[in-house]
């Protein structure tokens, strides 16, 4: 070591360690790769959300890359969806994301069946039950219904009836996931996480009008997928029926037009 | 941000001499700058900024180091060192001289932040406005620091 040596030469050693820094190339590779991957985990697909006026009142609406992820009546109840979006997703705001969103709403209810075009993301759904039970409800086409119990046992939990009254209520996507098409045993129209009236005014949308008495109409026949036969509610054929393969139609017209037979026993209308 | 990662790499090295807590640090770093990118007001502050974030980090890392050390072994944070160094630099060692290997070895005794002012300045070529902006000190402070890290070098020369 040459204690001489002056500040300059000093100077010029580092000058010279900055130029080949060995193994630098080496290691900033390797780093950009483990970086790389630490990212990857970071990154989180983006969720579009907007808050839009509609003609089933104020909806929040979040559209994610693979479909939509949330929509949530602003005066309803169910889960706050900003909170359950948070941590899986990057929240960006994006009104015209959501106004293509309530446009296809506005014109479903106003009774245009093949609006609701958008795809859907049940990422949000925190069970695999809830999310068989709302995977098989988006089969029920639209102008006919299906009960509780149906549900269930079209799954394969005949007894679970109060979990799919779960699974409904904590639907994320509601209109598009149409837990609306769902009523009680008896025929009544249950109940809505948006309220009744939202429920109604869907189905009514869809042609399948509730009377005052809050139950299916008169004219409502039972459908079995499998026999393609309809019956009334009340033909021994329909109450020996599995009802996980029945649908309820409006009347005898929507069960024709779904390609199924009148019954022989019961003759429906 | 791609843009810095070789001299945040470079910085890095110089303060840990270890491959892997370089490696560690690098990463960390750098997730840290992205989770907190929105929050940047400019363009401009983005170097300093960088090197805030990997300077806090090493500070971080020598205080735990410290604080493991007195509980294990109060003095073999010498040997560690030098064993380390020895270790990451071998390769150099063929090729250079024994002054770069000295050097080395006194840049790595300098204290905290003279020493972070000191690598950013002389190896990386940081000005001293952003070494200031770095090191959250004012732009005189960190040419003082640099000078001090200088003066010890010499010295022990």
């Amino acid at each position: 070591m040459s204690s001489e040596r002056d500040i300059d030469q000093l100077l010029l050693e580092l000058d010279r360690e900055a130029d080949d820094d060995p193994g630098l190339d080496a290691i900033l590779t390797a780093g950009r790769r483990r970086f790389d991957k630490a990212l990857a985990r970071e990154r989180r697909p983006p969720a579009r959300v907007g808050v839009i006026d509609s003609p089933m009142g104020r909806l929040f609406i979040a559209d994610g890359p693979r479909g939509i992820l949330a929509i949530h009546f602003m005066d309803g109840k169910g889960p706050e969806p900003l909170a359950m979006l948070r941590g899986k997703f990057d929240i960006i705001e994006d009104q015209a994301a959501a106004d293509r969103i309530g446009e296809e709403i506005r014109r479903f209810v106003a009774g245009d069946r093949a609006a609701l075009k958008h795809q859907i993301d049940l990422s949000l759904v925190e069970s695999d039950f809830k999310r068989r039970a709302l995977t098989r409800l988006c089969k029920v086409p639209i102008g006919s219904v299906v009960t509780y119990q149906g549900l269930a046992s079209a799954i394969g939990a005949p007894d679970g009836q109060r979990a799919i009254g779960n699974a409904m209520g904590s639907n994320p996507v509601p209109i598009y996931v149409p837990c609306h098409r769902v009523i009680k045993s008896d025929l009544s129209i249950g109940n809505y996480g948006g309220g009744v009236e939202r429920k109604l005014k869907l189905l009514r949308a869809e042609g399948f009008a509730v009377g005052k008495d809050m139950r299916v109409p008169a004219r409502a026949v039972m459908g079995h997928q499998r026999t393609h036969i309809y019956c009334r509610p009340q033909c021994s054929a329909a109450q020996r029926a599995d009802m996980g393969r029945c649908y309820i139609f409006a009347d005898s017209e929507r069960a024709r037009g779904a390609g199924l037979r009148a019954c022989k026993l019961c003759h429906p209308a | 941000m791609r843009r810095h990662d070789r001299e945040i790499m470079r910085f890095l090295m110089r303060m840990t001499h270890d491959r892997e807590d370089a490696l560690d640090l690098f990463q960390e770093t750098f997730l840290r700058a992205y989770r907190a990118y929105p929050s940047l007001d400019s363009e401009a502050g983005l170097r300093p900024w960088l090197f805030k974030i990997a300077a806090n980090l090493c500070r971080n890392r020598a205080r735990d180091r410290t604080r493991h050390s007195r509980v294990i072994a109060p003095a073999a944070d010498a040997e560690v060192l030098d064993a380390v160094s020895s270790h990451h630099l071998n390769h150099a060692n063929h090729c250079a001289p024994d002054g770069a290997m000295d050097l080395r070895r006194a840049i790595a005794g300098l204290p905290g932040k003279q020493g972070q002012a000191f690598v950013m300045r002389k190896i990386v070529g940081l000005e001293y406005a952003e070494i200031g902006a770095a090191l959250g000190c004012s732009e005189e402070s960190a040419r003082a620091g640099v000078y001090q890290a200088l003066r010890k070098l010499k010295e022990l020369r």
